[in-house]
């Protein structure tokens, strides 16, 4: 890490850029940053929007890193009524330019578009073949503000730079980007909110200096999220197929739920013991047996709750306390696999730690059941765990919003139609 | 049994004006001063004893809200003990600027609502969230419980402190049937400063680690304080003892069914024990007629208790409670020994 003349760190230079945007902060982050990355090619990128796990690098125990840096931009269609061909056009066009500007990898840009129910609304014909509900509060102690836009475009590298790049590229505030030639949505769509982060060993714990972490720097320097241990364990993520929708006009997309979280750190690093953290994380024997060693990186690639799940009326009984994965493990589908394929990343947007809960699944039933099975109301109802205390980590997170969307396949990801 | 009743501010005061070579002799005491609280005895037995030292409390206020009251209250930031897996973990005072404490009741009976909820604060100052959380729910023997967490706060002001009470999420019986199912909220106003917060009393007492405990606080608001036994509605059919804790155990009707209520409660002051988990079995001349888990229950009458359906009991049936869970409870100090290890209860009903 190369502290800057003014003593602010390269990452969190970056890292700052690509929450303020704009292109003097742009121009400085790509002086700094200056990845000399290869141009891309359109015909290389796969079917599916969501596939990007063959571009994407593994650890040492073969679980999947996702990039280091997202955005995710919500826009509105400008006009009222439905699209036409040229906005159409133009939207496929400025996807089409990022494709060329930069690589379909890590270190290039990887992305989505989605689309939300209010989106399809503007359509008389109902969405073919896909559930797409509004989204709604998921907890009775939750009182989310529903995201509504018409689409919700997610960005990510390795680099802010190329983050922030494709951002501008996309809203039309430069004309060329890694060298190459690019349109962005020009008058057709309205970025009406922006949002931010990042996730990765380090990264945390560079940026812990936000509300709802004690200032004494408590996160691990290798943590790759702000509450302190490994997450996205290869076994306990659904695959990509898993999550791609199967038949109809969409098939081959997926859905999206998009929820902003705020988290609340201060008991969880001044008043809980390690212990605690460990049963409230994963499950309580994996505390009594000490079974994580530092961010759990000894875990492998696997959360290994599966024991854990069988236990978890026995903990709720006996300990009181549940595990956060122990409870979430219970949504399965009938092959015993999981059904979320999650891609969150911490945030310090608002100047507090929060997360960007982005998790992709073949329905949005799938992701409204993982959620109420980490709500654990039938673990609390019957046992001395509490509604959000003791209860996994409900008592460390507020949801402030929630939204879901339609990413179609590639084919269709320019303003579809609700049948394409 | 005080040894003096001084404010926290005074007694430094008084300190400081015995001059350095009193200091000498008083190094115990200034000590205890400047981290707060005297050091935690060192000989606890495992059962409520005598605290070290006894707080006052003021009030933020009360309010209506839905059909419930809700009071805000604070003191000095002190240490507590949460439940940890099998063991206690002491949360200390650290620099923490108050202990903030609300209580949930309800306005006809007085009975306070110790009961899940997912209760959360929102402390703000200027329209700025200076602090969200979940607080934890606690036992104290002045107060019994209550959802308590010790807080910072941005300096002396005024902020805008938000208490949002979920839903119960307990059994209702009786005429709580029909109530307390809604998220509330309630907002105070309260004006902070570290002045007017060192003017809440602060005695050390003698006797600390003794057994026994703090009388109830008198206030305003009720406490949870859970109905003598002559006063439980039915038939007490036995009482028996475990972990410093007392089971009264009650057969009343529920809808023309026979139903078996289990009422735990500490000893000395009589509050509700809450966040057990509890399993009861009846046995009739050597036959099980009832093998079950029993369900947190609130009931106008019988307070918070535990229970099930029965189909019934006679005198001479063998009763055995099993606590699965003791309180999953945060302690205030004399509490944090007690209720952690509760063999079974085994009675011949009466």
């Amino acid at each position: 890490m190369q502290p800057t003349q003014r003593g602010v760190s390269r990452r969190e230079f970056v890292k700052a850029a690509v929450a303020i945007g704009g292109s003097a902060a742009l121009s400085a982050c790509l002086e700094r940053e200056s990845p000399d990355l290869a141009t891309g090619d359109p015909s290389s990128v796969p079917d599916r929007q969501h596939a990007w796990n063959e571009a994407l690098p593994r650890d040492d125990h073969g679980n999947v890193r996702i990039p280091r840096h997202h955005a995710l931009l919500l826009v509105e269609y400008s006009e009222t009524g439905v699209p036409d061909d040229d906005a159409r056009e133009a939207v496929e066009a400025a996807f089409r330019s990022l494709e060329r500007a930069y690589p379909w990898s890590n270190e290039g840009l990887l992305f989505t578009a989605g689309y939300a129910p209010a989106y399809f609304d503007r359509y008389d014909a109902d969405l073919d073949g896909v559930a797409l509900p509004a989204p709604a509060a998921l907890a009775p102690f939750e009182d989310p503000e529903l995201d509504e836009p018409d689409a919700m475009i997610h960005l990510a590298s390795d680099y802010g730079s190329v983050v922030l790049g494709a951002e501008q590229a996309l809203m039309g505030e430069r004309a060329t980007l890694n060298g190459v030639d690019v349109s962005g949505f020009g008058e057709v769509f309205d970025r009406v909110d922006k949002r931010t982060g990042f996730v990765g060993d380090g990264l945390p714990a560079e940026n812990q200096d936000v509300d709802g972490i004690p200032d004494d720097e408590p996160v691990d320097e290798d943590a790759p999220l702000f509450m302190g241990f490994e997450s996205g364990f290869e076994k306990n993520q659904a695959s990509e197929d898993g999550v791609a929708i199967e038949s109809g006009p969409f098939a081959g997309g997926t859905t999206q739920h998009l929820s902003k979280i705020r988290l609340h750190l201060d008991q969880w690093y001044d008043q809980d013991s390690r212990s605690q953290r460990v049963a409230k994380m994963f499950c309580p024997a994996h505390a009594e047996d000490d079974r994580v060693e530092g961010v759990g990186e000894n875990l492998g690639d696997d959360n290994q709750v599966g024991d854990c799940v069988d236990d978890i009326e026995a903990d709720a009984g006996s300990h009181g306390i549940v595990g956060h994965a122990q409870k979430s493990a219970r949504a399965r589908d009938e092959n015993d696999t999981p059904v979320l394929l999650r891609r969150d990343f911490d945030s310090t947007d608002d100047g507090a730690a929060g997360v960007h809960f982005l998790s992709l699944q073949s329905s949005v039933a799938d992701f409204v059941a993982t959620r109420a099975a980490m709500n654990g109301s039938d673990v609390s109802e019957g046992s001395s765990v509490g509604t959000r205390l003791n209860n996994g980590i409900l008592q460390y997170m507020t949801v402030q919003r929630r939204g879901n969307y339609l990413v179609p396949p590639r084919s269709s990801r320019a303003l579809p139609r609700p049948s394409p | 049994m005080d040894r003096s009743q001084y404010t926290r501010r005074s007694l430094l005061g008084g300190v400081a004006g015995l001059g350095a070579t009193a200091m000498a002799g008083c190094s115990g005491l200034l000590e205890s001063q400047a981290v707060g609280e005297p050091p935690v005895v060192e000989e606890r037995p495992n059962a409520v004893y005598s605290p070290t030292h006894v707080e006052g409390m003021e009030m933020i206020g009360m309010t209506d809200a839905g059909d419930r009251r809700i009071g805000l209250m604070y003191s000095y930031a002190h240490r507590f003990w949460t439940m940890d897996v099998g063991d206690t973990a002491r949360v200390s005072a650290g620099d923490a600027d108050t202990h903030l404490m609300a209580s949930v009741w309800d306005p006809d009976t007085g009975q306070v609502l110790p009961v899940r909820s997912g209760l959360s604060i929102t402390i703000e100052r200027d329209g700025q969230t200076i602090d969200e959380r979940t607080p934890w729910t606690m036992l104290s023997q002045n107060m019994g419980f209550h959802y308590g967490d010790n807080v910072s706060l941005d300096g002396d002001g005024t902020y805008t402190v938000t208490v949002e009470a979920g839903g119960v999420g307990i059994d209702r019986l009786g005429a709580f049937a029909d109530r307390f199912a809604e998220p509330v909220t309630a907002e105070f106003e309260w004006e902070f400063s570290r002045s007017r917060r060192n003017e809440i009393s602060f005695r050390q007492l003698d006797g600390a680690g003794d057994p026994g405990a703090l009388d109830p606080m008198e206030m305003k608001m009720p406490l949870s304080v859970a109905p003598a036994r002559e006063d439980l509605p039915g038939q007490v059919v036995g009482t028996g003892e475990t972990g410093d804790a007392t089971l009264v155990v009650a057969v009343t009707d529920r809808g023309g069914e026979p139903y078996l209520a289990v009422a735990p409660r500490t000893p000395y002051n009589r509050y509700v024990l809450p966040a057990m988990s509890l399993s009861a079995t009846l046995a009739r001349e050597g036959e099980a007629v009832l093998d079950d888990s029993l369900s947190a229950a609130i009931d106008p009458e019988l307070g918070y208790h535990y229970g099930t359906a029965v189909d019934g009991v006679d005198s001479g049936d063998e009763l055995t409670i099993t606590v699965d869970s003791v309180p999953q409870v945060a302690r205030h100090e004399g509490y944090e020994t007690a209720f952690l290890s509760m063999p079974d209860v085994e009675l011949t009903v009466e």
